[in-house]
């Protein structure tokens, strides 16, 4: 009785952990940089933190299943190359081809990983290097610079409303998606189920295989979002556009609590982990820690989120 | 317990399957000799002695990696921090040896000291592993980043050139026709067939990657074998870091991209199983030379270069396709 009540404040402590970090940092920064509580810092921060969070989420319907989509940034470098190079011919449709296109993606990923039963990590691996390798070759090795022509298109994401930037409306749309998928439809719960005990899900009759490939479909398509708002933002499309963001996706959802074992956390907790993400970013830049170095930071902060999340009586022999 | 038993133990051993893997372990060696032949009816310059040299010098880091790495996957885990190791023990031996940045001129002691910073490297994925009990991948994941940002940030966005004739000699000075880099991967083979075929530590990887629970139970030291196991790994992967900066002439951040990817392409298509238990350096071996004359032939072909990640991710998903074990594995997360 003893230990279950243990377990249970431990895991009430849990929960509240990463929101109480993010509001520390955001202390502590503000105490040494008082220019950062103000609004447009934070606007800003909310800006740079949207495309962090939209491939998060993505990834986030994967980890709640116990698997891994190390093909993200691979996608949303591709969705930007494709987005840089049909945008003057299709107008708005270049947007919604390179969505499609990571729908496609995520299928093959989906199909690859539960029909052909290769482990998540080595078939998103693989359709990283085949997603980066078609975005090299259609971008012949370069980076695409948009002309003032084609910039017209991208209105919808560098416009702001109310003074509010149209990025961070984009991402809050993907919340709320995100949450009502997650928390209102049956994918969700049976995503959680899965996570939570595979063998015990198909037992019950859960379709397990269509909900993972579903939300490998859902990972490619917010990174192919996240691409497209990232050309939106830089007015050019390139190869390796997105290169470095795998990292710190994969630690915004660990840090902000979802387990990688799977069954446990949500979309609100990936929205916290980025938040922290962007800001231990900004501190750091402040602090004027070298912005390559930055990665042993997130490399380390993410082992040290898993260590703490992780369920070890899921895994009796961890490999 | 003859060899042959050595290397394939652990539920494999029953009559069938084993039929079965020993044919499917030839497979990829049947691969290479098509492909070989394929090639050479294509384009007759693929059996000169110069593109043999080629390809020699393009095996030799994949084959070094593709040592460290087949342990790891050989016990069922994985080591994603390839590049991360290659690439900060290329920018320290740069920094160390005779160059273009500073007055140090260590030599051979400071080959030496890479493969100690390499081996911390590796030590540190193994202790965190096991102490933490956090999947490799996680763990390994972490690393690469640490790694190439460690190495990014002694650099501080720059590059090194290294003049040291010792370092540079491994890559333009040559023995028997074949540059010296050739031949110390060779000597990394032939240490790694020790290790894996007359030590006991080859013995346990293989207990490890059969049946982990099996192997602790009949009193193998299940943690300190997987930590050494990756701590070798991190040797091999700064042996790699040497080659690749005697082969660039420089110490880069951006040296180890992409090796990652061949390495684990080479690993697995030589049919070193990705569940563990199943494989050898040598099936390494062949699927390097699978992995590098396929880029070499597509490049005599005028295939662009960018085209082979794509080509070797394929690879990568086929050779896993073929050869999992379906049995073993009743739930692929």
């Amino acid at each position: 009785m003893n230990t279950l009540l243990d377990t249970f404040r431990n895991d009430g402590m849990r929960q509240w952990l990463p929101l109480a970090t993010l509001i520390l940092l955001v202390i502590l920064v503000g105490a040494f940089q008082p220019a950062f509580l103000d609004v447009n810092t934070l606007l800003q921060l909310a800006s740079d933190t949207a495309v962090l969070f939209i491939l998060a989420t993505g990834v986030t319907f994967v980890i709640m299943l116990g698997g891994i989509d190390l093909s993200i940034q691979s996608m949303a470098s591709l969705s930007s190359v494709v987005v840089a190079l049909t945008l003057a011919r299709f107008g708005y449709g270049a947007f919604v081809f390179a969505f499609a296109l990571g729908a496609l993606a995520g299928l093959l990923s989906g199909i690859a990983h539960v029909r052909l039963r290769i482990p998540s990590f080595i078939a998103t691996l693989a359709m990283g290097g085949v997603l980066s390798s078609a975005a090299l070759v259609t971008s012949r090795e370069r980076s695409i610079t948009l002309g003032e022509s084609e910039r017209a298109y991208l209105g919808w994401i560098t416009g702001t409303v109310f003074g509010i930037p149209n990025v961070v409306i984009i991402a809050l749309i993907v919340l709320v998606v995100a949450h009502i998928l997650q928390s209102r439809t049956p994918f969700g719960r049976y995503s959680a189920a899965i996570g939570a005990g595979e063998p015990a899900a198909y037992a019950s009759g859960v379709k397990v295989d269509r909900q993972k490939i579903f939300a490998f479909v859902l990972s490619a398509s917010c990174a192919a979002l996240a691409g497209i708002v990232l050309v939106g933002r830089l007015a050019s499309g390139s190869p390796t556009l997105a290169s470095e963001l795998l990292l710190p996706s994969i630690a915004a959802v660990v840090v902000g609590g979802t387990s990688i074992t799977g069954g446990v956390g949500s979309i609100w907790r990936t929205l916290v982990g980025a938040l922290i993400i962007s800001v231990v970013r900004i501190g750091m830049t402040f602090l004027g820690v070298n912005i390559f170095a930055q990665n042993i930071v997130f490399g380390v902060v993410l082992v040290a989120a898993v260590a703490i999340t992780i369920d070890r009586s899921k895994i009796p022999i961890v490999k | 317990m003859t060899i042959e038993t050595s290397i394939h133990p652990g539920p494999a051993a029953r009559p069938a399957t084993r039929r079965r893997w020993r044919i499917a372990s030839w497979a990829p060696l049947i691969v290479l000799v098509l492909l070989c032949g394929i090639i050479t009816l294509i384009n007759p310059n693929f059996l000169t002695f110069g593109n043999l040299v080629r390809i020699s010098q393009a095996a030799m880091i994949p084959l070094v990696l593709g040592m460290g790495a087949t342990f790891i996957i050989l016990m069922g885990s994985i080591d994603l921090s390839v590049e991360g190791g290659l690439t900060l023990s290329a920018v320290i031996l740069s920094m160390l040896v005779i160059n273009g940045a500073n007055e140090n001129a260590f030599g051979l002691l400071g080959v030496l000291l890479v493969l100690i910073v390499g081996a911390g490297v590796g030590f540190a994925n193994g202790v965190i592993h096991v102490r933490l009990k956090i999947p490799s991948f996680m763990v390994t994941l972490g690393m690469w980043f640490v790694g190439v940002g460690a190495a990014n940030a002694l650099l501080g966005g720059m590059a090194i050139r290294i003049n040291d004739p010792l370092i540079r000699g491994l890559a333009i000075e040559r023995f028997l026709g074949f540059p010296w880099g050739v031949w110390v991967a060779l000597l990394c083979l032939a240490i790694a067939l020790v290790i894996q075929n007359y030590t006991r530590l080859g013995r346990y990887i293989y207990a490890l990657g059969g049946g982990e629970e099996l192997a602790a139970l009949s009193g193998i030291p299940v943690g300190r074998v997987r930590i050494l196991t990756f701590t070798l790994a991190g040797v091999f992967y700064a042996v790699g870091g040497v080659l690749a900066a005697a082969q660039l002439g420089l110490g880069n951040a951006q040296i180890g991209t992409g090796r990652l990817f061949t390495t684990i392409t080479a690993v697995v298509v030589g049919g070193t199983a990705l569940s563990g238990g199943q494989g050898s350096v040598l099936q390494t071996l062949v699927g390097v030379l699978i992995v590098v004359v396929l880029s070499n032939g597509m490049v005599l072909m005028g295939v662009p270069p960018s085209v082979q990640i794509g080509v070797q991710g394929l690879m990568i998903i086929a050779a896993v396709a073929l050869s999992i074990d379906r049995k073993r594995m009743r739930i692929v997360k």
